[in-house]
């Protein structure tokens, strides 16, 4: 007999049956008990053998649910990670993990609200190439939307050279904390902006990118506006019209800042008082605030080392310097020491 | 004396049978699409080798992570097996291993260890991969 999973079972019942009909059991009675005993066996062995078959059945196909769950789960997962680049991290977490309903909702909350836009950007399109611009864009938006991310900004929009962004929804540190961490985000973005300035004169662009950032801290709505098909998470305001206000009056590479702002993180920055602006639908003039310290210790921290005179170009991009790199690079400079000192 | 290697597959555990130093291995998963296809030729290998040793030291170690029923009926046959063999005067050492994070392992040892009685039956946890 070969192997079945039952052969045990089979073996005993064949016995039970032999026995059954040899007869030789002793008394009608223990051959009768017997006879029930055995029938009863083999509906229980029946049972159990359809039993183990409806059970291996059910796991087959219980497996072949799970796969093609799982399968369908790596696409969703794709699929919301491409998502998730047209969303701010926040909003895209406040949605996925179902801490904020998905409608036609806002809010009253104070946020520090920041402004920016590509000082002369019209005229810079019209002097080059679309692939240069958008060359120029991507690394531009690229860094700067990383930097917002780290200080956990949420991005609202781009609209086409400029950004809104704003601090305080859907998640908040504090009016303070907001407003300071949305200073420190535009110093940090300032600061990148002077290495990528760097780098684009480098690649032989003459008219480097340059930024200006207005920054208003004050009540908003938030919240989901347009349609119950079509919504946008977004802010609306007058505070929000401010910061956009403060933003066209800020100089090239500067941040101009609202005293609502100034108040806040007055002794995380210096600032220099500018001409008060004149806001539509604001009656009262509205105090401007320049930082005059975005640059302060940046020497030390940039990536480049950049040196410019008559008769000398020197750039340096220290990021690119690995051991053997930074080696060989002195060896160049000393060089080149050895040939002036000659 | 020969062995029987046959490596594991989606459906079909891994078997690792060396009959010259009576060491058997079984691991993975294991719901084949016919059960007395794959395990029929081993385990009658097996029977028949395990019926033929006398006062040997024997160890079978079952690193399973998921089977179906008919492979857990597979399993209680050889539980018998096993047992049988150490009732006949063999050192018969049955090792369960399991994944500290799966219960269900665990306990279906636990369980398939109730039915030895000479074997020697060792529950051994190890990390999750």
């Amino acid at each position: 007999m070969g192997f079945e999973i039952f052969k045990k079972e089979e073996a005993a019942l064949a016995a039970a049956k032999a026995l059954l009909q040899a007869g030789t059991l002793e008394g009608a009675a223990a051959q009768e008990h017997f006879e029930t005993l055995t029938k009863a066996y083999e509906k229980l062995f029946k049972t159990t053998k359809r039993l183990v078959r409806m059970s291996d059945r059910n796991e087959a196909e219980l497996n072949r649910a799970t796969k093609s769950l799982d399968e369908k789960n790596a696409m969703l997962e794709g699929l919301s990670k491409k998502l998730a680049k047209y969303l701010s991290p926040q909003v895209y977490d406040s949605i996925f993990t179902g801490a904020k309903d998905v409608a036609l909702r806002t809010e009253r909350k104070k946020l520090t609200v920041f402004f920016s836009d590509i000082k002369n950007f019209t005229q810079t399109t019209e002097d080059m190439q679309p692939e240069d611009l958008t060359y120029l864009l991507n690394d531009y938006f690229s860094e700067m939307s990383r930097i917002a991310i780290e200080h956990g900004a949420t991005i609202d929009k781009f609209i086409g050279d400029a950004m809104l962004i704003f601090f305080g929804d859907p998640e908040s540190r504090g009016v303070k904390e907001d407003a300071r961490a949305c200073v420190a985000m535009a110093i940090a973005m300032q600061r990148r902006m002077r290495d990528l300035q760097e780098r684009w004169r480098s690649k032989g662009f003459t008219q480097p990118l340059q930024m200006r950032i207005g920054i208003n801290t004050g009540y908003c709505n938030v919240g989901n506006f347009g349609s119950e098909d079509r919504m946008d998470y977004t802010i609306i305001g007058g505070e929000v019209n401010l910061a956009a206000r403060l933003e066209g009056n800020a100089d090239p590479d500067g941040i101009l800042i609202s005293a609502e702002t100034q108040a806040l993180v007055s002794d995380l920055v210096q600032t220099e008082e500018r001409e008060a602006i004149q806001a539509k639908g604001i009656r009262k003039e509205v105090r401007a605030f320049a930082i005059t310290s975005i640059m302060d210790g940046f020497e030390n921290e940039s990536r480049y080392v950049k040196m410019e005179e008559d008769g000398l170009y020197l750039l340096l991009d220290l990021e690119k310097m690995d051991e053997d790199k930074r080696k060989q690079t002195i060896t160049h400079l000393l060089g080149v020491v050895q040939r002036l000192a000659t | 004396m020969d062995t029987v290697k046959i490596q594991g597959s989606e459906r079909t555990p891994e078997v690792d049978f060396d009959f010259g130093s009576n060491v058997f291995v079984l691991s993975g998963e294991s719901y084949p699409e016919d059960v007395t296809a794959f395990f029929g030729p081993i385990i009658e290998k097996l029977e028949a080798h395990l019926e033929a040793q006398s006062g040997a030291e024997i160890r079978f170690d079952f690193e399973l992570v998921y089977f179906n029923s008919s492979t857990a009926k597979v399993l209680m046959g050889l539980f018998d097996t096993l047992d049988a063999a150490a009732e006949s005067g063999n050192d018969v050492t049955v090792t369960w291993i399991y994944a500290s994070d799966d219960d269900n392992i665990q306990e279906l040892g636990e369980e398939f260890a109730e039915d030895l009685e000479h074997a020697r039956f060792v529950l051994k946890e190890v990390d999750p991969d």
